[in-house]
């Protein structure tokens, strides 16, 4: 694994250590381990099926890890129900009631922690606050749209003022507007001195928000550190995106096998390529394009971005 | 609020809220309660035959109230044989046969029999004998205080006319002992029977079809969200099957009422009753949370619960009474825990058991409960904890 700008310092808020998770004979996570630092935010960035959600479960307690250690604030979490109260878990999937309003989920959650009277009308008055519901809050959440209801995932997950926060994949639906005020409450987090773990897919989110990432794929991961060291890992890089229609595979092949060309494969629109040189081999390149018979309708060169990266490490583009 | 009562909380808001789930629940049972009770008890009258090898005017009276009361409709046969052969037809609903010498053994005080045909099987018969019984009883009734005031003087016919004039309508007070093809292993017919057996058949049926409710709970991903707090997952259980135990409760209570003030049906004694009326709603509501960690899809769950529950039901007694079956089927009738239950109820209501006399039947019912608490929680953890029961629509990618 490649390993950079590794954190030495004591006192994380979570690590874990060597996670492994299968399923029958299916492995859906194979050695993970990372350890976040309070007001750190640790992106885990892989594509769909990566073994990113069940990381996460394993970090909340709701599945147990086949092998491995997790310790969060000091504390041997596995099997330890105590532990809990110090974590907040946002799922993947909004898990609230549809036909309670949102004031009446959020006590019930809030409940869950044992908070008292007082308390409990305090931090769901803050949680309805900071995601902008108050005046809806008596609305039952079938009323509610899907970024409304997204929001109200979020908030929560910091009823029981965690210190270790789990996003996992909060935004996935969302419209840009809401999104963008997501971002930005979670790097408000982040300097309120909570650890969060944020996955995502979205190499623009990661690359936004988080301190330090870490690129998962089939479960396993494989480089680590913040943006900088990790793109710096692909040494003198351009990356290419040719947006193109007609068959993307075949057009991915091709441009593998012009000289110069380091990878290459094909994402939802277009042929994702890493180089050394992008303006040099650019014409070889669009010429590859016309042999394939596929149409290119625009080009990009760029700086290389985690999505090069993880191009480069794996072989695949992070968007299939 | 402790976790376990905001679970139970949160669930019964979310019951009392669903329109079609509370009329499942309170207005259907109590609706079909009422019908069948109508069927039972209504329509057309009980055909009675009878038998009078006496001529006193004390056998002429009592087939002059028999005659009289509503709902019986009497004839007389010559001979108990022909008697017999119509009940056994169905053209007549009971037979009575007034013994020779029922009017000077009545003068002297002396017990009497009067035999009483009906068909056990025949539920109708038996709720025919049943009225005869009651006329019986209350002819026996006046018997007894002309006996009784004769003693003291005036003479019994004189004592009877009083007796009589008085519509002294006490309880059977048995001078006549009639003789009743019955063992008592059936609950006593007509609505007495319907009114407890359709109790367990419901409170059962509702329960199981509440496991949509927490199947839909699981898919919504909200015992995950439970179990990331810090609350264990027998306590999720238990929170969640809270509330259904509950609802089980309040119906049984309003089925009970509505049998009692409506039909005048009486459930027995009291202690026996509510123990009973508990336990099945525990098994109830555990049932329920069993069909719940089962299922897959709510749509499972509502379309195959209520069948499970109706064919349990059959296999238990509730639908017709399990003397009628062959051993072999009554002993594979308690596997479920119906039959156990309407042997407490028949317990209680044909042979008038008390609470102890129902401890053994109260035992097995408690022994399914906990069975299926257990399973619900094991079921419970493995949905939790993944394979093969994981949420689905896992988020697919999507460019921004
Ligand atoms: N309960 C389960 N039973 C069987 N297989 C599972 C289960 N949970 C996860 N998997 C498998 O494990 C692998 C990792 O899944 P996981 O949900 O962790 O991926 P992910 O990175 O979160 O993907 P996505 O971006 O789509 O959310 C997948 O192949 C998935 O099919
Ligand atoms: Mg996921």
């Amino acid at each position: 694994m490649l390993q950079v700008g590794r954190q030495e310092s004591s006192g994380y808020v979570l690590e874990c250590e060597g996670l492994a998770k299968s399923f029958g004979d299916r492995r859906a996570v194979e050695g993970v381990g990372f350890r976040i630092a309070p007001g750190e935010i640790y992106g885990l960035l892989g594509p769909n099926g990566a073994g990113k959600t069940t990381t996460m479960k394993m970090i909340c307690g709701l599945l147990r890890p086949d092998r491995g250690s997790i310790t969060i604030a000091g504390r041997q979490a596995i099997g330890n129900i105590d532990v809990r109260g110090l974590v907040g878990y946002v799922p993947q999937d909004v898990a609230l009631y549809p036909d309670l309003s949102a004031r009446e989920n959020l006590q019930f959650i809030g409940r869950l922690y044992r908070l008292d009277r007082r308390t409990l009308a305090e931090r769901v008055a803050e949680a309805l606050a900071l995601t902008e519901l108050t005046e809806r809050a008596g609305d039952r959440l079938d009323a509610y749209s899907g970024g409304m209801r997204r929001r109200l995932n979020i908030a929560a997950g910091l009823l029981n003022h965690p210190r270790l926060l789990i996003l996992d994949e909060p935004t996935v639906g969302v419209d840009p507007q809401s999104r963008h005020a997501i971002l930005e409450r979670v790097q408000a987090f982040g300097r309120d001195g909570l650890a969060v773990v944020y996955t995502t897919h979205y190499m623009e989110e990661a690359e936004r928000v988080c301190d330090r990432v870490g690129i998962i794929d089939h479960g396993r991961l494989i480089a680590e550190g913040t943006r900088r060291e990790l793109v710096a890992e692909l040494g003198e890089h351009d990356s290419i995106e040719l947006e193109a229609s007609g068959n993307l595979d075949r057009l991915a092949e091709v441009c593998r096998s012009v000289p110069g060309v380091s990878t290459a494969a094909a994402a939802d629109h277009s042929v994702q390529i890493v180089t050394e040189d992008g303006r040099s081999i650019l014409p070889a390149v669009l010429e590859a394009a016309d042999r394939s018979g596929c149409a290119v309708t625009s080009v990009d060169v760029t700086e290389p971005d985690l999505e090069a990266v993880f191009l480069h490490l794996t072989g695949t583009a992070l968007r299939e | 609020m402790t976790p376990l009562l905001a679970i139970a909380a949160a669930s019964l808001r979310r019951v009392l809220r669903d329109r079609t789930a509370l009329f499942f629940i309170l207005v259907l049972p109590v609706v079909l309660m009422v019908i069948v009770g109508a069927v039972a008890s209504g329509g057309q009258d009980f055909r009675i035959g009878v038998v009078e090898r006496d001529t006193s005017a004390a056998a002429g009276a009592l087939v002059k109230e028999l005659a009289d009361t509503p709902g019986l409709d009497v004839s007389r046969y010559r001979d108990a044989a022909s008697l017999e052969i119509s009940v056994a037809r169905s053209d007549l609903d009971a037979g009575v046969v007034i013994p020779a010498g029922f009017g000077s053994a009545i003068r002297t005080g002396k017990p009497v029999v009067l035999q009483l045909m009906a068909e056990q099987a025949n539920s109708t018969q038996q709720a025919a004998a049943l009225r005869v019984r009651s006329v019986v009883a209350s002819e026996g009734a006046r018997v007894q205080a002309a006996l009784f005031a004769s003693r003291y003087g005036g003479s019994y016919a004189e004592n009877e006319a009083r007796a009589r004039s008085l519509q002294i309508r006490t309880a059977a007070v048995g001078v006549v002992p009639e003789t009743v093809k019955t063992t008592a292993a059936t609950l006593p017919a007509g609505y007495e029977y319907s009114a407890p057996t359709e109790l367990v058949l419901f409170v059962f049926l509702t329960a199981v079809a509440s496991g949509a409710t927490i199947v839909e709970t699981r898919r919504l991903g909200m015992f995950e969200r439970m179990s990331s707090a810090p609350v264990a997952p027998g306590t999720i259980i238990l929170g969640s099957a809270l509330t259904y135990v509950s609802i089980a409760l309040v119906q049984s209570i309003i089925l009970v009422a509505v049998g009692s003030l409506v039909f005048g049906v009486s459930w027995g004694d009291p202690l026996g009753a509510g123990a009973l009326l508990l336990l099945w709603s525990l098994v109830g509501g555990s049932a329920g949370m069993v069909a719940g960690t089962l299922f897959r899809t709510p749509e499972q769950a509502s379309a195959i619960g209520p069948v499970v529950g109706i064919a349990l039901a059959m296999l238990g007694g509730c639908m017709w009474p399990l003397s009628i079956v062959s051993p072999t089927m009554r002993e594979i009738g308690h596997v479920t825990p119906q039959a156990w239950a309407v042997d407490a109820w028949t317990a209680l209501l044909a042979r008038h058991a008390t609470l102890t006399g129902i401890g053994g039947e109260l035992g097995v019912l408690a022994l399914f409960a906990t069975l299926f608490f257990a399973l619900s929680t094991i079921r419970l953890r493995a949905s939790v904890s993944g394979s093969p029961f994981r949420r689905h629509a896992s988020t697919r990618a999507v460019r921004p």
